[in-house]
């Protein structure tokens, strides 16, 4: 199995709901706390596992603002646990997904310099580095519905613009958006092997207009009254 | 990146100490301008052990949870951090060995003497090896992801070596002729393999902003990073230096790391000023120092790209 | 995974339904609570209205109930101090309930309307008016009037729904969506769920806005128009359907007006009003019969077109026929409109005729057999599947009641009201155009208002003004200056209250509505306005009551303040009544419960309205005897009765529990509430789902559940009677009360068009564009709900600061520069703020998030928190008044029918900050911290249990 994650950027509106929710559930997740410094300070910020960034594409007024959602791609090459030192980040074979032991994290921040979507958080309270688990703890937990074991940014995403499936299986749903709609990996030049893939905004044929000229009447005098029962 | 003092003392000290090793040992092997006597050898071997060590220690600083320190051991199949921990631990015994040798026996250039010195050395260098591994494997950060960056801790590391090593044969009256002459090779090997450096990382490439966000054809501009205040993120990897700034470091740097020592060294060797040698071994440290924090703030970690950089 | 792992013990989890608060948008949750603290909070996905899904702001429900500045104990503010220094007493609810008990008991034997009591984001109306009625003040109101009112208004008064929550588009089967200045609006979920599946259909989307952010994200074209314009956008592509003869014959003949007769005697009484008979119905020409007939007959084959002359000379026209003539005319050419909207002509014919295709060439249809008004039987529901979506962006103009009728025109041409893939209504409307309710207009001691405060005028007898045509409400609603002011107009109450015009009040009540602060214009002046004493040293605002939840900018300026539950800790009740949830497909409603103990001395306002209602005697709430009726809130939600078996929940009624939609009361309602997951959901048989306004079947359920007293089809207005009769008075044309101030006549007679129409928002015609040449707006950010989550922890990481937004090449043509400090200023004051330079911003408009801007020490915020010392309010700059002009007495700055408040008429003009000059301007005093309030913590770490570590 490779598990991991579409984002369709075609319908994703930026509203950050799959950020929170991801924080909400995580919190109490198996990482443990996800620290928040200064939350009602000067400079509020904390550990946060999906983050929302916004780009605008071309110049004004030829101009379109994508809304990019970035969590762990859960690479296939995953440089960030090769050069761990202390064995705490881990790839699950069965699975693909990627870990961190906290029990095993010295917090070196390494793993982080080694990942290319910022997917890596320290967590300055814990001292430790914190990522996406995939929601390892939902959608493995069989005392969650069924329907429900999908990890808590998917299912709370408002415009339905995050899938979640196992790209190994060509039938799955997250195989096959990739496949029909040209998702795409990000910096594949990096050759980090992303699971994630991210669907482009799709392109709206021209809806036909020559059709619809008529002459009507100059005058609204001339208009021909057609019958017409009330 | 982050200059973080903990990591630049960590390679600069840790490198220069390592370094010095070497150069001991090899000064000793060859028998150079006479070889170092045991007080010679001694001092030299307790710099590189204080160095190496403040180098050290200074990384545990670095670490958010050092009580799991320890376990930084167990990685070493795939960890170019794990190596280097295991390498630099593995370095005290001999180099430990080797200073308590001298101590008891007097005789730094016997056969255990050697034997002892050149595994210290070798370990050191192998080191400095993994050390400068630990950044150029990181395909993330352009400035970094080069052959060049194993080289030049290198010539870095035994440079700041050579010129400790030199001008403790000046301070303590000893023939150094031969040992200014390393060190000026090697400080001008350094400065030129630095420069080359500079040169390499100032031509384009890498990803763009459009590569990262797969819009490869138009412009691409960051409208918001969708957090007001910094991350973990942006504090790690958002720092950067203006164009203008970097040039004007760079010569300070070059002065102070390249140009003071070799001047200083020349200056103490022909005058015997124990001032002059003590001022350029301060100053290679400073200078290269210097370097660390360039080397630092310079790389530009891909991540930033998501944060608007329209190219690392 | 081989083996079954424990992650959490949910043997220590309790799973609980209730109602989202966190916005307006009342989504359905899901809440695992653990210790009595929340685990989670996830969309519940059986709710119709958000199935499943959850918003940013829903999800960080968890960290408001953390929130720093909860109120803990009812406050009195400290004797001998001043109002809005901040320093406040603890008291008991006794002593607190009691003050206020004293003087409203004297208020209400004396003049009943000296209590103003107005409520903001609040979803209690239906319980808050009935209290306000049952006191006898005609002074209540919600905050529609500076919300929605324009679209609600708009709605009712041409199509018996409406945007803001009274319609929806069919998101199942619309091929083209069109939003009107939408960034987010209460439809948060269920606009995301419904854009997504739209864009799956292969439908199209067009975003009009200023503004590319959000859902204009995602659209497949971004409209950006000069804001305040969309009107004349409108009106021209009605041109170019008309041009084209696009629009669809039969919908206009058969449901609206546009075959009715108008009478044409310009200058006479009468004139533009419809030509009826005897009985009062409106005539048409029947072709067949070539006479006049009632057009409500059935069968009647009326001309579309057409000019007749009456039996006794008068001329007539068709409605068509008057529209047809009007937006044929140049003035609504794309050319001509291009000019004033900033969209090219071609765009503005290609997206009419984009319309007309997809309306016309790729209609649908649902096969299903359904009776129409004249009990014609019908074997499928055609569909035109174009719909549409508009708000503030409209309705925060002065010319936005206007505007969204003729966006609305557009709808009906096309034929896409309440059809499959049009535009639905939700339950209970449709209603007759406009809803049988008349605003109360009598108030008198100790004696409950005739009917609510609040109505639907037909006529100027309708207005609420004395014998000398002066204002009998103190917001002036329902007077000369906004006569159809259907939702009152809460920002003028501060500033009328102490002008003491058109008289002065003794007590205010505000509940949850930050009026001092991000929910009013002017904020600066109003918070000396809320301390502004008389000569006799008495405040002109004599006694102010506040109930809040949290330590907001409002709570500050309170005389007595009322700490109110969270929403996770009381009942609740999302009624038909009120604003409901419907659903095109279904009747709905919901409920809250307690899910959570308060861990503070607070009380919902629910119940203490309930007691004092019951301490004041009110006939509603005590027997004869005076006795309480009720217990308390959740007895008086399954006790009262407004009509025999209707109350304020539907679901589950009767004795037994089984009579839905009406039905005797069930002492036993909120447990079958609570059981079914929070809400009720009636289905409407796909016969009664569309075309409701013409269909038998569901003409007759709304008649037998209440939502109508009547069962007679509604009639589509496309040509407002209602509007030219105050026209006419406007005109001295009529027969019946008239102003006197030729201000008022003649904004009667300009803007109470008959038919939509554009003009230039009032303040705009006032102001000098070559000194102010930037349109302002704002934007509601996705993930923070007005002022009250930046105490939210997680959402004020996201945004704790905003910017002024400009278009790139305009800023540096102008040479700002990117995040430079810029003061911005207009006719009412300037401000200092930073700029961001983007490319999704039309040329002439800066805008910026709303209400990010806080007022230093509130809402449990540390004073440097970056919201006070970077964030900043538009509300500075913009007036609750016109500016002055000479001879006349100064008008508020709303639209002239309505009385919506004009938040986006703003024009500003911007000029960048001297070096040094950096940092907010205007800051205010800090806010001191309340009695028992701790300090906020530095660092959080908010964890349910422990943390099952999952081993590498
Ligand atoms: N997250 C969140 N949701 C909310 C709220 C909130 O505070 N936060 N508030 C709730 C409330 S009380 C309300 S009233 C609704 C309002 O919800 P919206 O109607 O979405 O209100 P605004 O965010 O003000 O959006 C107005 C939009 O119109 C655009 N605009 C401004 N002027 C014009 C114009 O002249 N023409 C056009 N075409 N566009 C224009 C602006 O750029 C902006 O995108 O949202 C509700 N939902
Ligand atoms: N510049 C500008 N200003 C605007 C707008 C704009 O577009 N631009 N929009 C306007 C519009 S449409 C609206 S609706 C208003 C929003 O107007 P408001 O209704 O004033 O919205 P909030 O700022 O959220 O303030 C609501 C108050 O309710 C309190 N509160 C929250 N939860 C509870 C609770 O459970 N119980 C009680 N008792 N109190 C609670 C909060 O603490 C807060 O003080 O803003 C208006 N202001
Ligand atoms: S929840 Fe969905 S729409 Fe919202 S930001 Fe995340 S991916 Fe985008
Ligand atoms: S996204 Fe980063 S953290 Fe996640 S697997 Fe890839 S490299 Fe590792
Ligand atoms: S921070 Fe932790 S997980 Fe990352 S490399 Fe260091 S020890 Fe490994
Ligand atoms: S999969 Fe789970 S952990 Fe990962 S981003 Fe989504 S919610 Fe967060
Ligand atoms: S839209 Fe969001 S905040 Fe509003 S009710 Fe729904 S989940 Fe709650
Ligand atoms: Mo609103």
């Amino acid at each position: 199995m490779r598990l991991g994650l579409v984002i369709d950027l075609d319908t994703c509106v930026g509203c950050h709901a799959c950020a929170v929710a991801c924080k909400e559930w995580n919190t109490s997740g198996t990482t443990g706390a996800l620290t928040d410094y200064q939350p009602y300070g000067a400079k509020p910020s904390g550990v946060w596992f999906n983050r929302i960034r916004h780009y605008e594409i071309g110049d004004y007024p030829h101009n379109k603002t994508v809304n990019f959602p970035m969590s762990c791609m859960h690479c296939e090459n995953a440089e960030c646990v090769t050069v761990c030192p202390t064995g705490a980040s881990y790839k699950r074979a069965e699975d693909g997904i990627v870990l961190v032991d906290q029990s095993k994290c010295m917090g070196c921040n390494y793993c982080s310099w080694a990942c290319p979507y910022g997917a890596r958080e320290l967590d300055r309270a814990s001292g430790t580095m914190k990522k996406c688990t995939l929601c390892i703890d939902r959608i493995y937990d069989m005392e969650i519905p069924e329907e429900e074991r999908q990890p808590a940014c998917v299912l709370t995403c408002p415009a339905h613009a995050r899938m979640f499936g196992d790209f190994d299986d060509p039938e799955s749903p997250v195989s096959r958006a990739v496949r029909e709609r040209g998702g795409y990996q990000l910096m594949p030049e990096l050759n980090y092997n992303p699971s994630n893939h991210y669907l482009p905004p799709r392109v709206h044929a021209p809806i036909p207009t020559e059709g619809m000229r008529k002459k009507a009447a100059a005058k609204v005098k001339a208009w021909v009254n057609r019958v017409v029962e009330r | 990146m982050h200059p973080a003092l903990a990591v630049i003392f960590l390679t600069l000290f840790s490198g220069g100490g390592f370094g010095l090793m070497a150069l001991v040992a090899i000064v000793n092997d060859f028998h150079i301008d006479g070889g170092l006597n045991p007080l010679q050898t001694l001092i030299a071997v307790l710099i590189a052990l204080v160095f190496v060590t403040i180098g050290m220690l200074s990384s545990t600083a670095h670490l958010a949870n050092p009580k799991n320190a320890w376990r930084a051991f167990t990685r070493w199949r795939t960890s170019w951090l794990a190596r280097e921990g295991i390498f630099a631990v593995l370095f005290y015994p001999f180099a430990g060995l080797y200073l308590l040798w001298v101590y008891f026996t007097q005789a730094p250039a016997d056969v255990v003497g050697l034997v002892l010195a050149n595994l210290a050395g070798l370990i050191g260098l192998i080191t400095i090896f993994c050390q400068g591994m630990i950044y150029a494997v990181l395909r993330t950060i352009r400035q970094w992801n080069t052959p060049l960056v194993p080289a030049n801790f290198y010539f870095m590391g035994l440079g700041i070596g050579a010129t400790i090593l030199a001008a403790e044969r000046i301070v303590l009256g000893a023939p150094a002729t031969a040992f200014v002459a390393l060190a000026v090779a090697l400080l001008v090997a350094a400065a030129v393999l630095k420069g080359i450096y500079y040169f390499w990382i100032a031509r384009p490439g890498g990803p763009s902003i459009r590569t990262a966000t797969g819009f490869n054809r138009l412009t691409v501009r960051i409208l918001d990073q969708g957090h007001t205040f910094g991350t973990f993120l942006t504090e790690e990897f958002g720092h950067t230096l203006p164009t203008a700034q970097a040039r004007n470091i760079k010569v300070l740097m070059y002065g102070i790391a390249f140009v003071v020592p070799i001047a200083a060294l020349a200056l103490a060797l022909d005058t015997g000023s124990a001032l002059a040698a003590l001022i350029a071994a301060v100053a290679v440290v400073i200078g290269i120092g210097i370097e660390r924090w360039l080397f630092f703030v310079e790389a530009q970690h891909v991540v930033n790209l998501y944060h608007g950089r329209p190219s690392c | 995974m081989a083996t079954v792992m424990e992650f959490e013990d949910h043997g220590k989890q309790e799973i609980k339904y209730t109602t989202c608060y966190m916005c307006a948008c009342r989504c359905g949750i899901k809440v695992t609570v653990e210790n009595n603290q929340v685990r989670f909070i996830q969309g519940n996905r059986n709710h119709p209205i958000n199935q499943g899904v959850l918003c940013a702001k829903g999800s960080a429900g968890i960290m408001k109930q953390q929130s720093p500045a909860k109120l803990r104990n009812p406050l009195r503010r400290k004797p001998g101090t001043e109002r809005g220094a901040g320093e406040f007493e603890e008291i008991s609810w006794d002593e607190a309930l009691d003050i206020l008990t004293q003087r409203l008991q004297h208020i209400r034997a004396t003049d009943p309307n000296k209590l103003a009591y107005f409520t903001g984001r609040d979803q209690m109306q239906a319980l808050t008016g009935l209290w306000a009625q049952q006191f006898g003040t005609l002074n209540w109101s919600a905050h529609g009037g500076f919300c929605s009112v324009n679209m609600a208004t708009a709605g009712l008064y041409m199509l018996g729904h409406a945007f803001w929550e009274f319609g929806d588009p069919d998101w199942d089967r619309t091929k083209y969506f069109m939003l009107w200045g939408v960034a987010e609006d209460h439809s948060s979920n269920p606009m995301k769920i419904g854009l997504e599946k739209l864009k799956r259909n292969g439908g199209k989307f067009v975003g009009i806005n200023p503004a590319r952010t959000g859902y204009q994200a995602i659209a497949d074209e971004w409209v950006p128009i000069r804001p305040g314009t969309d009107g004349m956008l409108a009106l021209s592509m009605v041109h170019v359907l008309l041009q084209n003869e696009q629009f669809d014959w039969e919908f206009l003949l058969r449901y609206t007006n546009a075959p009715f007769l108008v009478v044409q005697t310009p200058g006479q009484k009468g004139d533009g009003l419809i030509y009826r008979d005897e009985a009062g119905h409106p005539l048409v020409w029947d072709l067949e019969k070539e006479a006049f007939v009632n057009g409500m007959e059935p069968g009647v084959k009326a001309a579309l077109f057409g000019d007749f002359q009456s039996p006794d000379g008068r001329p007539l026209r068709t409605i068509m026929s008057i529209l047809a003539d009007r937006y044929l005319d140049e003035r609504f050419s794309p050319a001509n409109a291009a000019r004033l909207t900033g969209v090219p002509a071609e765009t503005i014919e290609r997206l009419a005729l984009e319309m007309a295709h997809v309306a016309f060439k790729e209609s649908i249809e649902v096969e299903v057999e359904w009776t129409d008004w004249a009990g014609r039987k019908h074997d499928r529901f055609i569909g035109r599947p174009v719909s549409m979506h508009a708000m503030r962006g409209i309705s925060a103009h002065s010319n936005g009641m206007q505007a969204a009728r003729a966006i609305h025109l557009l709808q009906v041409l096309l034929g896409t009201i309440d059809c499959p893939g049009g535009f639905r209504a939700k339950a209970p409307y449709p209603k007759p155009v406009p809803p049988p309710v008349k605003p109360a207009q009598h108030s008198a001691p100790n004696t409950p208002l005739k009917s609510s405060p609040l109505g639907f005028p037909t006529a100027p007898e309708d207005l609420v003004i004395d014998e000398e045509g002066r204002p009998k409400r103190i917001d002036k609603a329902y007077s000369w200056e906004a006569p159809i002011a259907n939702h009152g107009l809460m920002h003028m109450v501060i500033t009328n209250a102490v002008n003491k015009d058109p008289y002065g009040i003794d007590t205010l009540i505000f509940f949850m509505a930050n009026m001092s602060w991000n929910s009013t214009m002017n904020t600066a002046n109003v918070q000396e306005m809320l301390k502004a004493k008389d000569d006799d040293g008495e405040y002109k605002i004599p006694f102010l009551v506040v109930i809040d939840a949290y330590h907001s900018e409002m709570v500050n300026f309170g005389d007595l303040i009322l700490p109110d539950t969270t929403y996770l800790e009381r009942h609740d009740c999302i009624s038909l009544l009120d604003r409901p949830i419907s659903e095109p497909d279904a009747i709905c409603d919901s409920i809250r419960h307690p899910i959570l103990k308060p861990d503070r001395n607070v009380r919902p306002w629910q119940d203490v309205m309930v007691e004092l209602a019951t301490r004041l005697k009110f006939p509603a709430f005590t027997r004869e005897n005076g006795e309480p009726r009720f217990k308390d809130y959740k007895d008086f939600i399954v006790n009262f009765e407004r009509a025999p078996g209707i109350g304020f929940l539907a679901g589950w009624r009767g004795k037994d529990g089984k009579s839905h939609l009406r039905g005797e009361p069930n002492p036993e309602q909120w447990e079958r509430y609570i059981e079914n997951q929070g809400f009720f959901q009636y289905h409407l048989p796909k016969s009664a789902a569309f075309y409701r306004f013409a269909n038998r079947e569901y003409l007759d359920l709304a008649q037998k559940i209440g939502f109508n007293p009547s069962a007679d089809p509604i009639t589509i207005e496309l040509y407002s009677e209602t509007f030219q009769r105050f026209r006419l008075a406007g005109l001295g044309l009529y027969d019946g009360p008239q102003p006197k101030d030729p201000v008022d006549r003649e904004r009667l007679a300009t803007y109470f068009d008959p038919l939509p129409d554009w003009y230039e928002p009032l303040e705009q015609q006032r102001i000098d564009k070559k000194e102010y040449p930037f349109f302002a707006v704002n934007q509601r950010p996705m993930m923070m709900y007005h002022s009250w989550d930046s105490q939210n922890a997680w959402l004020r990481q996201i945004i704790a600061q905003n910017y002024l937004y400009m278009n790139r090449k305009r800023g540096e043509q102008m040479g700002i520069k990117d995040k430079s400090w810029v003061w911005v200023e207009s006719h009412n004051g300037k401000i200092r703020v930073q700029v961001k330079l983007i490319e999704g911003c039309q040329e002439d408009t800066v805008w910026t998030w709303n209400a990010i801007g806080k007022q230093s020490g509130a809402w449990g915020l540390k004073p440097d928190a970056a919201e006070a010392t970077r964030g900043f309010l538009m509300n500075h700059l913009i007036s609750e008044l016109l500016p002055a002009k000479r001879g006349e007495r100064r008008l508020t700055n709303s639209d002239p029918i309505t009385g919506q408040a004009a938040w986006y008429d703003l024009m500003v003009k911007i000029t960048p900050a001297a070096p040094g000059e950096e940092g907010v301007w205007p800051t205010f005093e800090t806010i001191k911290p309340l009695p028992g309030m701790a300090p906020s913590p530095d660092q959080l770490r908010y964890h349910t249990h422990e943390p099952v570590n999952l081993r590498s």
